[in-house]
Parts: C-alpha cells; structure tokens; sequence
C-alpha cells in the first residue's frame, strides 16, 4: 500500500528471521534492498528473494561490531545501490542467562553488536541522508527493553538503549528530515521462541498474551515498513510495540 | 499474498465520528480510499454531508448521521441503524472532540462537563454500542483519537489535557478487556495539524511560531495523522493492541 520505490534500505541481520520479513515486505513494496548478514548463506538467501521480486539487491557480510566494516559497508552500499534511504537496525540476538552467569565477554558481545553495531551503522549513512535532506532510522528494540525481564539483563539494557539512541537522533537529525523510530516486538514465532522453547512452553507463553498468540514475522516488518515509508514523515522519536497486548505502557 | 492484503480495508465498514471535516474527514476519506465503507458522523450537517458525497464519489458506500456523541442511547440506536444498512461495523475511530484554550478560572461547570461528554462519555458509549457487533464476529478495531496534550498536559485547556488522558486509559484498559474477541484498541495522539480550527482559533502567525519550536519544524496535514488510524485500522496491526502512536514531528518524545 505505503509505496517505497526508487527507496534503497539498508537492514542489518535480514539473512533470516524477522530482518528477512522486513526485507521481502520492503521490497514488495518497491525498495531496493542492502542485504546484511553476519552469515554470507542466509543473506544470499534473502537477496535472492528479494531478486524474485524484481528488485535490485547488494549483499553486504560482516560483524555489525566491527566498526571498520560497518563503515565499508555503508560506503559500497552507497556507491553501489546510489544511497541509503532507510536503515533498519535489525540485527541482534539473545542470550537467557541470569546475571550471575554473565561473563563479561558475554556483556561485551551483547553491547557489541546491539548498542555500538546500531550506532555506528547509523552515524555512517545519516552524512547521505542528511546531503539529500531525507531518511528514515527505524532500530528494532524489544518488549523487554521496555519492561526489562527476570532473564537477560544485558539483553534487556542493550535494548532499552536503542530506545535512547531513537529518542535522541529524532532529536539530533530533524533539521535534515530524518525520522528515528522504533519498533519493539513483543512475541514473534521466528529465531529464539522457536530455537530456545519448547512447542508447550511457546504455547503457554502465548497463553499469557491478551491476543493469545505470538505473531509472524511479517506482522513485525508492517510496523517497521509503516515507519520507514513517507505515510510516517511527521512520525519521529516514537515507539511502536507490535505485543498482542503483553505490555501496556507509557503516560 | 498476505502482506499485499493486509492493509486493504476492502469489505470493512468504519465508523469515524466527528467526520464532517478536518482530520475526521480526512480518516474517512483514506479509509474510504482503501476500500472500507464509512458512517460518516458529525453534528454538522452540511459538512458531513459534503464528506459523505466526497466518499460516494469514490464509489464506497455511506451510512450519514449526526446524532450527539454525548448522548448514549443515541449511539445505540446509530449502530443498530448503521449495521442493518451496512451490515456490520468493523473499526470504530473516536475522533469527535472539540477544543478550548481556557485556564483554570475560567472553565466553568458546563465547559467541563461538555469536555469530559464529547471525548471521554462519548468515546465509551460509541465503543460500548459497537462492541457486541465486534464481538459476534470475532474481530474490531477501536482508534481513539487522544492529543500529545494528553500524553504531556500543557499550559492551558486541562479539562481537555485530562479528558484527552482519559482516552489513553479506555485504550489500555478495553486493549485487555476485549483481546478475548480479537478486537484491537489503540490511540492516535497527534501533534500539530493544520485543519480549519487552529487555523481560526489562533492564525497562521501563532501556527508558523509554533512549527518552530517542532523538531521537523513544521505541523501536519490532516492526512498524515489518517496513515496512522489507517495502519491500527488495517490487517496490519492485527499483533498491535494497547499501544499508542503519535505523529508529533517530535515534540513530544516521551515513555520508554
């Protein structure tokens, strides 16, 4: 519906999972596609559906911790894809360990690639959008960076950062037109519900959500595709919880 | 495929009160657009008129009212004639609001009790009459249109602060009361839009100072506040309920 096209997004970690629905669903809509993995199989995997769609497509392999390659990164994908219009700070993972059982390679790691990765990524396409006076940031935070968890501390700060970096770069980066939001997910059927739980945990944790029910990743790429697409140019410095109802919060 | 039809609002029907113009029309005219049927709904009845003929013009089909929002049996009575000729009622949008830039001493007992009957009395009244109808099917969609003024108060107008707070609550709280149904209720919280009543109400030199102090610098059109009840109306946000979006330039930048 939300047109995208002659629009080029940059999504980090689209190899699978929720950044792979965010790339297809973008592309549909008419987005050129920079395809980041850490893993050089899955991102091609994506590029090549993003292909089938008639798009054009750069694939880009590295560690979004690796500053050096971030910044090469952004740069091939400029002089390849033309700019970079949106980026979607996607990539991520998570880790249920208790704080006791956190080493601090552990704590590093998750900063790392959540926290550092999404901020270099971003300090190295705003010089473009600011040059063309445009762009959209959408960072993918978490129901647990809002409401923290009994779980995963490191995760759940790490996430509750990027709604720092969000709220602050709506600030930094209006006066050149660039939007900064963020989508925090609640229940997805895709990466750790479906690699860390059990069929019957995955169901009676779906039972403790009002909607009853985890959602697809696809239902994760609207909110994002909303927000990267010009329907949302007076929306910035904003939330979006995808929960089917798991956390009511704010104000 | 899935991700095509989700945002279509084909064979849905919206009712959107206040609909008779400003951002209210322009939520009929986008959801219209998308393919929904609309009850156009609005005191004024010239207005309202010319929104229902706009829709007509597209081809949708129009059930018109302007029955009072503030009164109840009214409300039950519009939803029992709006589904015989529509057939149903898929998404209701609590727009209808009035504003009133007054302090503290000068709001007297009718303004208030005016402020808090439009908004908030019939806010829930609408979403009360509409809900046995969502809950037969299994599925609804409530928007209720609140105000960065609800989220962050402001210096003057605190009856429609408050009553504009008080739609937030009836957000969070039917969100959990009517998951069971598969019916989603969010809010809308809009910044500055430029629509006839600002306009008359404090002139464009007031607006043009106020854009300044907006990140973005500048307000909204109508239309850009419809993209979002438009996205909370649609398949879309099917996974989306309790929460609230605010196109605000950021202004208000608040919460988690």
């Amino acid at each position: 519906m939300s047109t995208l096209a002659g629009k080029v997004a940059l999504i980090t970690g689209s190899g699978d999972g929720m950044g792979r629905a965010h790339a297809i669903l973008m592309a549909e809509r008419g987005a050129d596609i920079v395809v980041h993995d850490i893993k050089a199989q899955p991102a091609e995997q994506t590029a090549a559906a993003v292909r089938k769609l008639g798009r054009r497509v750069h694939v880009a392999v590295c560690d979004v911790a690796d500053v050096a390659a971030v910044r090469r990164m952004a740069a091939e994908a400029a002089s390849v894809m033309g700019h970079v219009d949106i980026l979607v700070n996607n990539a991520g993972y998570g880790q249920r360990s208790e704080t006791q059982a956190i080493t601090e390679e552990d704590f590093d790691r998750m900063f790392a690639v959540h926290v550092k990765g999404s901020f270099f990524a971003a300090q190295a396409v705003i010089a473009g959008m600011k040059e063309r006076r445009y762009g959209k940031i959408v960072n993918i935070s978490s129901m647990w960076g809002m409401t923290g968890a009994p779980v995963a501390p490191h995760y759940c700060a790490a996430k509750a950062a990027l709604l720092g970096f969000t709220k602050a770069w709506a600030k930094e980066l209006a006066p050149w037109n660039i939007h900064v939001n963020a989508v925090a997910p609640g229940g997805v059927k895709s990466g750790g519900p479906i690699k860390l739980d059990s069929a019957e945990t995955l169901k009676a944790k779906e039972a403790r959500v009002p909607l009853k029910r985890y959602c697809e990743p696809v239902e994760i790429a609207y909110a994002v595709a909303y927000l990267a697409s010009p329907e949302a140019d007076f929306v910035t410095g904003q939330v979006i919880s995808p929960n089917g109802g798991e956390v009511i919060v704010g104000y | 495929m899935m991700s095509d039809t989700a945002s279509s609002m084909a064979g849905k029907v919206a009712w959107i009160t206040g609909s008779g113009r400003g951002m209210g029309q322009a939520h009929a005219i986008l959801l219209a657009e998308r393919g929904a049927d609309i009850v156009v709904h609005d005191v004024l009845v010239d207005e309202a008129k010319a929104t229902a003929a706009r829709i007509e013009a597209l081809g949708r089909r129009v059930f018109l009212s302007h029955a009072d929002v503030a009164n109840a049996t009214a409300m039950h009575d519009l939803v029992a004639q709006a589904s015989r000729a529509l057939g149903k009622i898929d998404v209701l949008v609590n727009n209808a609001g009035i504003g009133q830039h007054r302090s503290i001493e000068e709001i007297t007992v009718e303004d208030f009790e005016r402020m808090f009957s439009i908004h908030v009395k019939g806010s829930f009244f609408c979403g009360q009459a509409v809900m046995a109808g969502m809950k037969k099917q299994q599925s609804g969609k409530i928007i209720n249109i609140s105000s960065i003024w609800g989220m962050n108060g402001a210096d003057t107008a605190s009856h429609y602060c408050a009553a504009k707070t008080a739609l937030l609550g009836l957000t969070k709280a039917w969100a959990k009361e009517l998951a069971p149904w598969n019916i989603h209720v969010n809010a809308v919280c809009p910044g500055g839009v430029i629509t006839e009543m600002p306009i008359k109400v404090q002139g464009w030199d007031k607006i043009r100072a106020k854009e300044k102090k907006v990140p973005l610098g500048r307000w909204a059109q109508p239309e850009e506040v419809s993209y979002a009840v438009a996205f909370l109306a649609s398949g879309e946000s099917d996974f989306i309920t309790g929460q609230a979006i605010s196109p605000n330039g950021g202004e208000t930048i608040v919460g988690f």
